[in-house]
C-alpha cells in the first residue's frame, strides 16, 4: 500500500520533473553568464551592478511603481470579486477579461492615446472650452513619478486579480456561513475565520506573480516611462542588447538577483501558509 | 534529482566548448558562374525588421519577382528585430548549430560590431560580388561606425539626418545649431529629441558633439578615445541650456524617435529628425505627418550620414544564393526601384561615377518628393559616421549630465 | 443597483478602450481641431502581408495545444502539490514558480540551445514546448488552489467506493475544478498568442505567428496601423477560448449526461 502510495506520487510529480528539467536548463545558463560566462566563477558582476548610478536611483522607483501598482491592484480587483461574483460568472466574464486579451505593450500604449496631454481625454476638454490649452492638462504619462505606468498596470493587472480570484469565490463553503450565522458570528468573525483563510494562499500568489511580473518587465515603463530614472527592467534591457559583454553579464545577474529575492519571498510564504492549510483542512472535516 | 541535475548541465555545456568545424566554402577558386550556377533553384531567407510597409512592399513586390527572374533564386522575407536574430546566432554558434535558418541579415553599426566580434558572419565576400566590384568605391565602406568591414558585409543604402519641421509654423528653420538654440529659446515647448538611448537620438547628440566639443576631421576615421573633459563640456553645456525650454520643460525626453514622431504628429513639438531624408514622403502621403512638413539640414555642423549594410551569417544554408542576392540587391536596377518614393525612397550607396550616362540620369530625374532635401545640399553638408564607442560614451555620459539632473 | 453599477464600470473601464481602439483602426490620426477622416489604411496594411492570416491559424493552433499540454501536465502536479505531502514540497513549489519570475529575455537563451540539442528549434514543435515555460507556473498554481478547496475526505469518498482513478476523476474532481480549469485555459492561451522574444528565437523566423509580423509595427507613429493590429491580433486569444470554452461545453454536457444516466 505505501508502496503504491509513494509510486503513485511519483507518477503525480513526473510531468513536474519534466518541466522543471525543461525550465531549469536555462536557470542554470543563465546563473553561468551572471557569475563570468564559464570562464571562471566570479560575483563581480553582481556587485558591479551597485556601483552604477543609473540603477541605484532606478530601485527605489521600481520597488515603488512595483510595490503600489500591485497593491493597489490586488486589493481592488479583490473587493470587485467579492462584491461582485456571481455577477463576474454569469456573462459580465467576458467584460472583465478583454484587458488580459491585449498584450501589456498595447495597453500602456492605449493609456498614452487616453491619457497624454494630446490624447483624448484632454484634447476633448479643450475642445469642449473645459481648458483653455492642452499643455494645462496634468502630466499623466511620462511623468517623473510613474503614474501612467501604475495606471497601466493597476488597469491591466486588476482583470487577472479577478481571474485568479473567481474560482475562489466560487467554490467558497456555503454551509460554513449558516454555521457561522446559527453560532452567531457576525461580518467580521465569519471574514477572519474563514473568508480570509480560505482566500490568503491565492492572494499572496497573485501577488507575488504581478510582483515579479512588474519588476522585470521592460514594454509598459519603456514606452510610459521618463528618460530618468528609469525602472530596473528598462536598464536590464538596454544592458541586455548592448555590444558590451560585461553589460550583458550585468543584465543577467540583475534579473538573477531579482528572481533570486522573489524566490526566496516565495519560499518563506510557501513554507508559512502550508503549514496552515494543512490544518485548516483537517479541521473542515469536522463540518 | 542527482542525475537530472547532471543530465542538464551535460546537455547544456556540451557544444559550449568545443571548436567548430564548419564546412567552408572556399571562394577563392570559385568563379561568379560555379556561384550562381550552384545558386539557381535555392531559397535565400532575409532577416530584417518588418516594421515598415514602404520597405516590406520593395521586397514582397518588386524584389522577390525580379530576383527569380534574374537568378532563380527564391527570396523568402523574415521579420524579425535585429537584437533578436544577433542573439539567436550567438547561441546558434554556442551550440554549434552549422547548419541555420538565416541567410541574410540586414543591419549596421552595433549589430555588426556584435557579430563580428562574435565570429558570426560569414567572409570575407564582398570581393566575390561583380556589382560591388563594378559600381562601388571599397574605400568608403572600409569602416561601418568605425568597425572594419574588410568585407563582411555589403553595403545596400544610404541615409543621412535630416530635421523635418512645420511650414505651417516654421517660418525660417534654423541652419546652425546655435540658430536652433535661438529657435528653442523663442519657441518653448517646441522642440525636443529622442533620449541618448535611441538611434536617433544619439545621432542628434553626436551632431552636437561634432559642432560643439570636437572637430569632425580630428575624430573621422580615428579609433575611439572619450572626450577630455574641458572638451566635452562644451557639447553637455549646450544641450543643458536648451533644457528648459524643451517639450515638458526638458523633465523627459521621449523614450524613441516614434515618440517623437507621434509629438509632432499631434503637433506638440514643431520639429522631428531623423536618418533617411526621405523618411517624411510616407508619413506625410499617409496623413501621419501634416502636408504642410519639410524638411532642413544643418550647415553646421552638418549632416551625419550612415550606410547599411548586407551580412551572411556564418551558418546560412545557403551561401551561394545569398550572394547572388546580394549581388541583385546591389545592382542599379534594384538600387533605383529602391529610390523611389512609393517604395522605400531611401539614397543609394552607389558610386554615381561608375555609371553609365543612362543610368546616371535615371538617378538625377528621379522626383524623390518635395519633403527630401536637395541633393546637392545633402552631398554639401555630409559627414561620416565616427567610432561606435562614441554612441555608447554618449548614451553613458548624456544619461548623468542632461537626464540626472 | 448594484447589477448596473457593475456593468457600467465594465463597460467604461473594459470595453470603451477596444471601440475606441477598432475606432482608431478605421480613422485617419487625429489631431485635434478637426475630424477624422475614414480610411481602409490600417486594415490594408495588416493584410498586406499574405502571411497574416496563416498566421493566426499558426497561432491559434500552437494556443490550442499549449492549454492543452498545460492541463494535462498541471492537473496531475496540482492534485499532488494540493492533497499529498511529502519532502520539500514547498521548494518544488517554488521552483514550478520560478521561470515567472525570470524574464524571457533572459531565459531564451538556455531553452534555445536545449531546443537545438532535441533538434526541435526552428519547428513549431519546438515553440510549442517553449510556451510551456512562461504558461505551465498559472497553469499549476491556477488548478492547485482549485485542488485545496476540494475536501480531502471528498476524494476519500471515491477511493472507498472503488472508482478507478480516471473515473473518480471525471465525477468528482473534473466538475468541481472546471472554474479553475477555465481560468488556466484562458492564461494559458493569452500567454501563448503574445509571445514575441520566446517565439522569435526558437522559431527562428520558420514559424511565423502573428506577434512576430504585428510587434515590429508596433514601433511606429501610425496610430491607425497600430490600433488595426492590435484588434486583429486579440481576434486570436478570442477564438482560441472560445473553441476551448465549446469543447469544454461539449465535454461537460457529455459528462453530466453519463452521470445522470447512472443515477
Amino acid at each position: 500500500m505505501k508502496w503504491q502510495r509513494t509510486n503513485g506520487l511519483f507518477l503525480l510529480l513526473l510531468p513536474a520533473y519534466a518541466f522543471l528539467l525543461l525550465a531549469g536548463g536555462s536557470f542554470i545558463l543563465a546563473f553561468i553568464e551572471s557569475t563570468g560566462n564559464g570562464e571562471g566563477f566570479t560575483w563581480s558582476y553582481y556587485l558591479s551592478l551597485f556601483d552604477r548610478r543609473e540603477l541605484t536611483d532606478g530601485l527605489t522607483y521600481s520597488i515603488w511603481i512595483t510595490v503600489s501598482s500591485t497593491v493597489v491592484s490586488l486589493i481592488t480587483g479583490w473587493l470587485i470579486v467579492r462584491s461582485f461574483y456571481r455577477l463576474i460568472d454569469g456573462n459580465a466574464k467576458w467584460l472583465v477579461w478583454i484587458p488580459m486579451l491585449f498584450p501589456h505593450f498595447v495597453w500602456g500604449y492605449f493609456v498614452l492615446l487616453l491619457l497624454g496631454q494630446s490624447g483624448l481625454i484632454s484634447t476633448a476638454l479643450v475642445q469642449s472650452g473645459l481648458l483653455e490649452d492642452r499643455t494645462l492638462f496634468p502630466v499623466l504619462v511620462q511623468d517623473r513619478s510613474g503614474i501612467g505606468i501604475f495606471i497601466t498596470y493597476v488597469w491591466k493587472e486588476i482583470p487577472f486579480v479577478i481571474l485568479m480570484l473567481l474560482p475562489v469565490y466560487l467554490q467558497l463553503p456555503r454551509q460554513f456561513r449558516e454555521v457561522n450565522t446559527v453560532l452567531g458570528g457576525g461580518q467580521r468573525h465569519w471574514f477572519k475565520t474563514v473568508e480570509w483563510p480560505w482566500i490568503k494562499p491565492v492572494m499572496f500568489e497573485t501577488g507575488l506573480i504581478i510582483t515579479a511580473f512588474i519588476f522585470t518587465a521592460y514594454e509598459v515603463p519603456g514606452l510610459l516611462g521618463v528618460s530618468y530614472p528609469q525602472m530596473t527592467p528598462v536598464i536590464a534591457y538596454d544592458w541586455f542588447y548592448s555590444a558590451s559583454g560585461e553589460e550583458r553579464s550585468m543584465a543577467f545577474a540583475l534579473l538573477m538577483l531579482a528572481a533570486f529575492i522573489l524566490g526566496a519571498c516565495a519560499l518563506t510564504g510557501f513554507a508559512l501558509m502550508n503549514k496552515r492549510r494543512m490544518l485548516l483542512s483537517k479541521s473542515s472535516h469536522r463540518y | 534529482m542527482k542525475k537530472m541535475s547532471i543530465l542538464i548541465t551535460g546537455l547544456l555545456l556540451t557544444g559550449c566548448s568545443s571548436a567548430s568545424d564548419t564546412e567552408e566554402i572556399d571562394l577563392s577558386n570559385r568563379s561568379w558562374e560555379d556561384i550562381t550556377e550552384a545558386a539557381a533553384g535555392e531559397t535565400v531567407r532575409l532577416y530584417m525588421w518588418g516594421g515598415d510597409t514602404g520597405i516590406n512592399s520593395y521586397i514582397d513586390e518588386y524584389a522577390i519577382p525580379a530576383l527569380k527572374e534574374e537568378y532563380d533564386v527564391t527570396l523568402e522575407r523574415v521579420p524579425l528585430d535585429t537584437n533578436e536574430i544577433i542573439q539567436k546566432l550567438e547561441t546558434e554558434k554556442r551550440a554549434d548549430q552549422n547548419e541555420g535558418t538565416i541567410d541574410l541579415i540586414w543591419m549596421n553599426g552595433e549589430n555588426f560590431k556584435r557579430a563580428k566580434e562574435g565570429d558570426l558572419l560569414f567572409g570575407p565576400f564582398v570581393e566575390e560580388i561583380p556589382s560591388y566590384q563594378e559600381y562601388y568605391q571599397a574605400e568608403d565602406y572600409a569602416y561601418d561606425f568605425g568597425t572594419a568591414t574588410e568585407g563582411y558585409e555589403a553595403p545596400w543604402g544610404k541615409v543621412q539626418f535630416v530635421f523635418q519641421y512645420d511650414s505651417a509654423v516654421v517660418d525660417t528653420p534654423p541652419s546652425t545649431l546655435d540658430e536652433l538654440a535661438d529657435w528653442v529659446a523663442e519657441n518653448p515647448g517646441r522642440f525636443t529629441y529622442p533620449e541618448a538611448s535611441d538611434f536617433t537620438g544619439n545621432a542628434f547628440i553626436r551632431h552636437v558633439m561634432l559642432g560643439k566639443a570636437a572637430e569632425a576631421d580630428e575624430l573621422l576615421g580615428e579609433p575611439y578615445e572619450p572626450l577630455e573633459e574641458e572638451q566635452s563640456a562644451a557639447m553637455w553645456d549646450f544641450l543643458n541650456q536648451l533644457e528648459p525650454d524643451l517639450w515638458r520643460g526638458g523633465e523627459t525626453y521621449p523614450a524613441s524617435l516614434e515618440e517623437l514622431d507621434r509629438l509632432y504628429s499631434q503637433g506638440e513639438v514643431w520639429i522631428t529628425m531623423g536618418y533617411n531624408e526621405a523618411r517624411a514622403e510616407s508619413l506625410v502621403r499617409d496623413g501621419i505627418f501634416p502636408e504642410t512638413t519639410e524638411s532642413f539640414v544643418l550647415e553646421d555642423p552638418g549632416s551625419i550620414g550612415n550606410t547599411h549594410f548586407l551580412s551572411i551569417p556564418y551558418n546560412s544554408p545557403n551561401k551561394e544564393a545569398a550572394m547572388a542576392a546580394i549581388d541583385f540587391f546591389l545592382s542599379p536596377d534594384a538600387q533605383l526601384e529602391k529610390l523611389k518614393p512609393d517604395y522605400w525612397g531611401e539614397s543609394t550607396p552607389l558610386d554615381q561615377a561608375s555609371l553609365s550616362e543612362e543610368q546616371r540620369a535615371a538617378f538625377d530625374e528621379l522626383d524623390r518628393g518635395q519633403t527630401v532635401p536637395d541633393a546637392e545640399k545633402l552631398a554639401d553638408t555630409y559627414i561620416s559616421e565616427v567610432d561606435a564607442g562614441y554612441v555608447e560614451w554618449i548614451e553613458t555620459e548624456w544619461r548623468n549630465e542632461v537626464a540626472a539632473d | 443597483m448594484k447589477k448596473n453599477i457593475f456593468y457600467m464600470s465594465s463597460v467604461i473601464f473594459f470595453l470603451i478602450p477596444v471601440l475606441l481602439l477598432i475606432l482608431k483602426s478605421i480613422t485617419a490620426p487625429w489631431r485635434s481641431g478637426n475630424l477624422p477622416d475614414w480610411t481602409l489604411r490600417g486594415w490594408e496594411t495588416v493584410f498586406q502581408d499574405s502571411r497574416v492570416i496563416e498566421s493566426m491559424a499558426i497561432t491559434l493552433g500552437i494556443a490550442l495545444a499549449v492549454a492543452l499540454i498545460n492541463l494535462i501536465v498541471g492537473i496531475p502536479v496540482a492534485k499532488a502539490l494540493s492533497h499529498r505531502s511529502f519532502k520539500l514540497k514547498n521548494t518544488l513549489e517554488v521552483l514550478l514558480l520560478l521561470p515567472l519570475f525570470l524574464p524571457v529575455i533572459a531565459a531564451a537563451m538556455g531553452l534555445h540551445i536545449t531546443m537545438i540539442r532535441l533538434g526541435l528549434a526552428n519547428t513549431w514543435i519546438g515553440v510549442t514546448i517553449v510556451h510551456l515555460v512562461p504558461t505551465i507556473p498559472y497553469t499549476i498554481k491556477v488548478l492547485k488552489a482549485g485542488y485545496d478547496r476540494i475536501p480531502q475526505d471528498m476524494l476519500n469518498q471515491g477511493r472507498m467506493l472503488k472508482a478507478g482513478v480516471w473515473h473518480a476523476f471525471r465525477t468528482i474532481e473534473l466538475p468541481l475544478l472546471i472554474p479553475s480549469i477555465r481560468s488556466a485555459i484562458f492564461l494559458a492561451v493569452t500567454i501563448s498568442a503574445g509571445q514575441y522574444v520566446l517565439t522569435a528565437i526558437i522559431g527562428g523566423g520558420s514559424v511565423i505567428t502573428m506577434p512576430i509580423i504585428y510587434y515590429p509595427f508596433l514601433q511606429s507613429a501610425d496610430d491607425t496601423v497600430m490600433s488595426a493590429f492590435s484588434v486583429a491580433f486579440v481576434l486570436i486569444p478570442a477564438a482560441a477560448v472560445l473553441i476551448a470554452e465549446a469543447a469544454a461545453m461539449a465535454l461537460a454536457g457529455r459528462l453530466f449526461i453519463k452521470r445522470r444516466s447512472i443515477q
